[in-house]
């Protein structure tokens, strides 16, 4: 845990210290003020659930540092562009990205560790007193099987996103402005907003 | 003497129209068929003029039928600008699309230098924010002054309300000075749709901070109707997302939610704010006033 800490920047530790702090306290009972010698004090336990999703926010930085290293290399757009120039600099972006991820694979982002934590955040809410309205808005013009889940693959032009509730994106690690969350039936994906690219998935996100 | 008499009756339909439209109380009128040949609302020298659009973008012929009754209403009712509830293109977003789906249709009311301010559907790509013609400054949330006018817009992401979204929200509403506070955004916290409806979960975050703002009027899209919803805990909605796409026949007579709806034509929405009022119509494609009312401004709580 601290090996990882140690290797992030300060405004990359923020979100991480925050993430894993609220689930520290949720899961970890406060330990009782000690005031006899350190040498005797145990090593400080680390929660599971913080720790998996302190690995996930590490997956996550490493991917929007690339993601800005590529963008660099393009012609930034400006606020007040034309069509052609969004465009073009999307879909320059997105070539860029596919290239140097190549080899990725499902579950690079969304890793092992990570994915049952995230499942049980969110089958908290789903199951939970909000639920229903929760699954009906998730639902809600869900693409579903109509796009084809692949990483790094372009999220298709004409079929619409699905809603996110702000329950969900309450309860979700947050992520930086280049990534969203984004349900395609009960899969959570990570969709990469500039570039238009499926970065990751994750099924069974949304519990039957 | 049967001039005069034609005058006088002419008179009287005139006034007996504007009465409807202004007095407090009178705001539901029932839908004409008929195109009006005048826009029933005070259209006062120095108030401030605006029109919404929603769900718009298709490209489909009955778009720029729309956008040519909009250019029409603006020879009358000079609005000064156009805010935009979401799915603003549909499909493709190539350059070509946004020509054909948003400068095509609406070029007699850009090449006057009307502004559009979009807010984004789940339809729309995030890439839009940085579109000129969107003036929504490379953000997919953002809030702007009317120009002179004690107005201020906020357009909202309710596609992805973050919690970052929410707080900035709130701070923004309590910091602003402006009398009227207009959060426009594409899901609607009411609605009578059959295919999508209210949005509860939406409700649950903003309700309480429009009611602790001050806010009096809200408008949204996303089903394809127009629906001006019973005032909710004092907040009038508004349903403006048949720009291009109708869902005929949605608007469900069970909710009882509806003030006045519409469903078998596309239309949209002009509004013109004097004081603590907020005067409005909803004009079909054809040209027929579907809508009329005025709404009171709600002091802040």
């Amino acid at each position: 845990m601290l090996g990882i800490l140690a290797r992030l920047s300060t405004s990359r530790l923020l979100p991480l210290a925050t993430a894993a702090l609220s689930a520290l306290m949720t899961v970890v009972p406060a330990a009782p003020a000690r005031s006899d010698d350190a040498r005797q004090t145990p090593p400080p336990r680390v929660n599971p659930n913080a720790k998996a999703i302190a690995g996930f926010q590490e997956e996550i930085n490493e991917y929007v540092e690339l993601h800005r290293i590529l963008e660099k290399t393009l012609t930034p757009v400006p606020r007040d562009a034309t069509p052609e120039m969004i465009d073009k600099f999307q879909r320059d972006l997105g070539r860029l990205v596919q290239q140097a991820r190549k080899n990725a694979r499902a579950g690079d982002v969304f890793e092992s560790d990570a994915r049952p934590v995230l499942r049980k955040l969110l089958a908290g809410l789903f199951n939970g007193p909000d639920g229903k309205k929760l699954r009906m808005a998730v639902a809600e013009e869900n693409p579903g099987e109509s796009v084809k889940l692949v990483v790094n693959g372009r999220y298709p032009d004409t079929i619409p996103l699905s809603s996110m509730p702000p329950q969900v994106l309450q309860t979700l690690p947050q992520l930086p402005a280049e990534l969203e969350y984004r349900f395609i039936e009960s899969t959570l994906i990570l969709l990469d907003v500039h570039a238009h690219i499926i970065v990751d998935y994750m099924t069974g996100a949304v519990p039957k | 003497m049967r001039t005069s008499r034609a005058l006088l009756a002419a008179l009287l339909a005139v006034s007996l129209l504007y009465l409807a439209a202004v007095l407090p109380g009178a705001s539901r009128i029932e839908a004409r068929q008929a195109p009006q040949p005048e826009i029933p609302l005070p259209n006062r020298e120095g108030s401030f003029k605006f029109a919404v659009l929603g769900d718009f973008g298709t490209g489909d012929r009955v778009q720029y039928e729309l956008g040519d009754q909009m250019a029409k209403v603006h020879e009358r009712f000079p609005f000064e600008l156009v805010i935009t509830v979401g799915d603003n293109i549909y499909g493709g977003e190539r350059p070509q699309d946004m020509k054909k789906k948003f400068e095509e249709p609406y070029k007699a009311l850009l090449s006057k230098g009307i502004k559009f301010y979009a807010s984004l559907g789940n339809h729309d790509d995030r890439g839009q924010a940085r579109y000129a013609l969107f003036n929504m400054d490379g953000k997919t949330y953002y809030t702007f002054k009317a120009p002179g006018a004690s107005v201020r817009f906020f357009a909202l992401e309710t596609d992805y309300l973050t919690p970052a979204q929410t707080s900035w929200f709130e701070k923004e509403l309590a910091s602003a000075g402006e009398d009227w506070k207009i959060p426009y955004f594409h899901h609607p916290l009411y609605s009578s749709g059959g295919r999508h409806g209210s949005h509860s979960d939406l409700a649950t975050v903003l309700e309480p901070l429009f009611l602790k703002g001050g806010v009096s009027v809200v408008f949204a899209g996303h089903d394809h109707f127009y629906e001006r919803v019973k005032p909710q805990k004092g907040i009038t909605h508004f349903v403006t997302g048949s720009g291009g796409k109708l869902r005929r026949g949605d608007i469900s007579k069970t909710t009882g939610l509806t003030a006045v709806g519409f469903d078998s034509d596309l239309a949209f929405l002009v509004a013109e704010i004097d004081g603590d009022r907020l005067f409005f119509n909803a004009i079909s494609r054809t040209g027929a006033i579907i809508d009329s009312g005025v709404i009171e401004r709600r002091k802040q709580e």
